[in-house]
């Protein structure tokens, strides 16, 4: 235990020297209290804060130059409920309500498969399925979100123009208008609509739009530990999106019938996956 | 809320997506299409005098219209009561989406509103010019209103009338299909609902719209006869009969061949429809929708239609089978509706659905807005007299 | 008042247009003004989604002022865990550049729970290139600690292996000399 104690305090001091050094600017923006203009700049543009998708920042931002996609990788996912967590506490979802959520898909030996989801997968999973009598053959977590759809169902229907496909491609909710018919929580294939019970209005997962403007990731993915969930922009050659997406891997989109060609695409998702 | 979200996974033997465990479009979503179908088919009952000439509807041809009318004032109660931010409902008007099936309501409930309202008003026009020099002070400012303060009943004028009341009668029906039809597309337009994607939709609610605004006018019709001691005309009735039979085998039959083809083409979504109907709904729909209220009153029909039965027995068996053919089309609208929602989009479970008696969406709610008609028609019946044979007298 | 044989169409007439002249014109004042502009919504509902308030910031705002944790962190097995997953969003922690709450942090009970999110071999479906994944209590049992130990008893949160290299490079310089 003595020899921990100079090893700690030497690596405190680099630190210190490298933050000193690197991220002064950054540093002094969270302790020095700020006139409030520039508190408003410094919350809006968080520039001290690494840009995590290349691209965004700097130059005006052009909607119709970027192509964003979403890729779970269902072989990485672990089920912790990491995505979750962060998703209900960045946008204060109300309890009962998900914009994201992860199933839990079990497989006997006779193929049978037993899905649950319990809380939408905000407690992670703690405990293995009880109630399956047969031998398990298979177990895997599938995480949803919205599907961004190219084609969306909700927006064809929305009766009043609340919810809308914006040129870079994000389906979004003008919540300023949203009648909170529920009209596009019927339409939605995927189920990831709901009825916001305090705004009384249509609420969805948007990718972090208001992240990803600001050249940060997604939270899910930027607090998934496995790295199962992965953003990019397909128009950039050398996001990791772009590689998979062009790469030999089987790639699948849910419910490729309904034909709402969505802009979020599985990784190693078994055929039973709805 | 966490309570009942537990309870609903306890409940269900497979899975259930988390956003579909609440069911979003409730009772006042059921009785939405039910107020509209009254509205369309007593509309289509006072057509078929108007624009048809089926002579023996007279007597009701009058009353038909003002219980459409009385009926379409309450009909966007319910979606006022069901919309979560109702303060906006003017959204629909100001910027209607094209591509939305509901985008189009508030113009096509105004547009028919209009019609129907002037219809009523040039009918009743004679009517009300008389009604107006016999009466004074509110009520004979309410008909001046009603007339456009005009008293000119030269035969001219009346020539114009029945040429307009014949425009908007024949213009009427296209528009009372609209209404009820659009409204089946909502259901029939959404894809995602195995049970509500088929373009036999708006050809059921159309039908059973038909099926309860004629069986809704033979029960009105013969009650209020009843309790103001005078005789219900018998050959209106019987008419009224044989066309809610004929409405009837049409809307049966199509109810049927929607199922059948479900299950007949067993898509990747028959096994949902299947458990659906025989899990869940199976006492609502086979046993209450099909069985009690179909079959018997098909049965009845027959007997009252193909048989020759005394007067007497005749009004009481139709009243009853007007009775059950109301609460049928109440069963279809709730299995349609409400049922339609219990298969979770997951394909793999169902959901659970308990109305809350005191809820903003709740039974109360849906008690009190389907007496509010009848209110209406009570007020309606004050300023319009329903009757001919009462200006008669008068 | 003297009525023609058509004067009461004329007032319908007259009206209808009335009213639908008033109902445009309010169409036309009440509707948003960035109506149309890209498609049928308001453009302007998307600068107000870009500009909806950040929660979780990342790791780096934590580091400068939590630089204890910040060394650790970095060098460690868990350097790719996000700090906000365990202790809260940082909206919650400072507004403005100012300390406005304090996030909680996980003891006991709570962090063995915490750990076994991911941990937990018993859940199948962790492939062990993704993760490293124990069955408890047996790794306490082949560790030979109790079976009330919780997970940081050995093993720091924040670098999971810090502890234990320290301890086996310590012994191994006592098994040298």
């Amino acid at each position: 235990m003595d020899r921990e104690k100079p090893e700690l305090n030497e690596e405190r001091r680099t630190f210190i020297k490298k933050v000193l050094k690197g991220t002064i600017a950054g540093s002094l923006l969270l302790v020095i209290p700020l006139r409030a203009d520039d508190l408003e700049t410094s919350e809006q543009i968080p520039e001290h804060i690494p840009e995590q998708i290349p691209g965004i920042r700097g130059s005006e931002y052009d909607m119709s130059r970027h192509r964003f996609v979403f890729i779970v990788d269902i072989t990485r996912c672990i089920g912790c409920g990491s995505c979750c967590v962060a998703d209900k506490r960045e946008y204060n979802v109300p309890d009962g309500n998900y914009r994201t959520w992860v199933e839990r898909y079990i497989k006997d030996i006779d193929e049978n498969i037993y899905v649950d989801c319990p809380n939408g997968g905000l407690d992670g999973y703690q405990k293995p399925r009880e109630d399956i009598d047969r031998p398990v053959r298979d177990t895997f977590f599938v995480p949803k979100l919205c599907n961004m759809c190219e084609d969306p169902s909700c927006v064809q229907v929305c009766p009043v123009g609340a919810t809308f496909r914006s040129p870079d491609g994000f389906v979004l909710i003008d919540s300023e208008r949203c009648i909170g018919c529920a009209y596009c929580i019927q339409a939605c294939p995927y189920s990831v609509r709901f009825l916001n019970p305090v705004t009384h209005t249509a609420e969805k997962c948007s990718w972090c739009y208001h992240r990803v403007r600001r050249g940060l990731l997604p939270v899910c993915v930027h607090v998934c530990p496995a790295k199962a969930r992965k953003f990019g922009d397909l128009n950039d050659k050398e996001s990791e999106v772009y590689k998979i997406l062009s790469g030999p891997g089987v790639i699948t989109v849910l419910k490729r019938d309904m034909g709402n060609s969505p802009s979020l695409y599985y990784k190693g998702a078994r055929r039973e996956v709805i | 809320m966490n309570a009942a979200h537990e309870n609903a996974i306890t409940i269900l033997t497979n899975y259930v997506f988390p956003n579909d465990l609440h069911v979003h479009w409730s009772m006042m979503i059921a009785l939405y299409p039910y107020i509209t179908g009254i509205v369309a088919g007593a509309f289509i009952v006072s057509s078929l005098y108007h624009v048809f000439g089926v002579k023996s509807l007279k007597p009701i041809s009058r009353f038909s219209l003002l219980f459409a009318l009385a009926f379409l004032t309450c009909a966007t109660l319910p979606l006022l009561f069901h919309l979560g931010r109702p303060e906006r409902n003017f959204n629909i008007m100001l910027t209607p989406n094209p591509s939305s099936a509901m985008a189009g309501f508030g113009y096509i409930y105004m547009l028919y509103g209009v019609v129907l309202l002037l219809e009523v008003l040039f009918i009743y026009r004679p009517t009300l010019v008389y009604l107006r020099k016999k009466s004074q002070g509110l009520m004979e400012m309410i008909y001046r209103a009603l007339t456009f303060d005009s008293t000119n009943l030269s035969p001219e004028s009346l020539e114009l009338d029945r040429k307009i009341i014949s425009f908007l009668a024949a213009i009427g029906i296209p528009m009372a299909c609209v209404l009820h039809g659009y409204v089946g597309f909502i259901f029939g337009g959404i894809k995602a609902n195995p049970t509500w994607a088929t373009p036999l939709m708006p050809v059921i609610f159309l039908l059973s719209a038909c099926v309860s605004g004629v069986a809704g006018i033979i029960l009105v019709y013969i009650l209020i006869k009843t309790f103001t001691n005078k005789p219900a005309d018998t050959d209106c009735v019987r008419t009224c009969t044989n066309y809610l039979a004929g409405f009837f085998i049409l809307d049966f039959v199509f109810e049927m061949l929607e199922v059948l083809s479900h299950s007949y083409l067993r898509t990747a979504h028959y096994h949902a429809v299947d458990e659906l109907l025989n899990g869940p709904l199976y006492n609502s729909f086979w046993i209450g929708q099909v069985g009690i209220l179909s079959v018997i009153p098909l049965i009845l029909l027959g007997w009252l239609c193909l048989t020759r039965v005394n007067d007497t027995l005749f009004k009481i068996g139709a009243s009853l089978v007007s009775f059950m053919l109301l609460l049928q089309v109440v069963f279809m609208r709730w299995n349609v509706v409400i049922g339609g929602q219990l298969i979770s989009k997951s394909a793999r479970g169902f959901t659970v659905f308990h109305p809350e008696w005191f809820d903003k969406e709740g039974i109360l709610t849906a008690i009190v807005l389907m007496c509010a008609p009848l209110v209406v028609l009570f007020v309606i019946s004050r300023i319009f007299p329903f009757w001919m044979e009462e200006m008669d007298e008068g | 008042m003297k009525s023609s044989y058509n004067s009461h169409v004329k007032r319908i007439i007259l009206g209808l247009v009335i009213f639908a002249v008033v109902g445009f014109i309010g169409k036309e004042i009440s509707s948003p003004k960035s109506f149309g502009v890209y498609g049928h919504y308001r453009a302007d509902a998307i600068q107000e989604e870009a500009d909806r308030d950040m929660r979780h910031k990342t790791n780096t705002p934590c580091l400068p002022c939590h630089t204890h944790e910040a060394g650790l962190h970095k060098n460690g097995l868990h350097k790719t865990i996000s700090c906000e997953f365990c202790h809260g969003p940082m909206a919650d922690h400072i507004t403005s550049g100012i300390k406005t709450g304090e996030l909680p942090v996980k003891k006991g009970e709570e962090i063995r729970v915490l750990c076994l999110r991911c941990h937990n071999r018993a859940i199948h479906a962790r492939p062990g290139d993704v993760i490293k994944t124990v069955v408890m209590p047996d790794h306490l049992r082949d560790k030979k600690v109790k079976e009330t130990h919780t997970c940081n008893q050995c093993h720091h949160v924040h670098a999971p292996y810090n502890y234990i290299d320290q301890a086996k490079q310590a012994l191994s310089i006592k098994e040298a000399s």
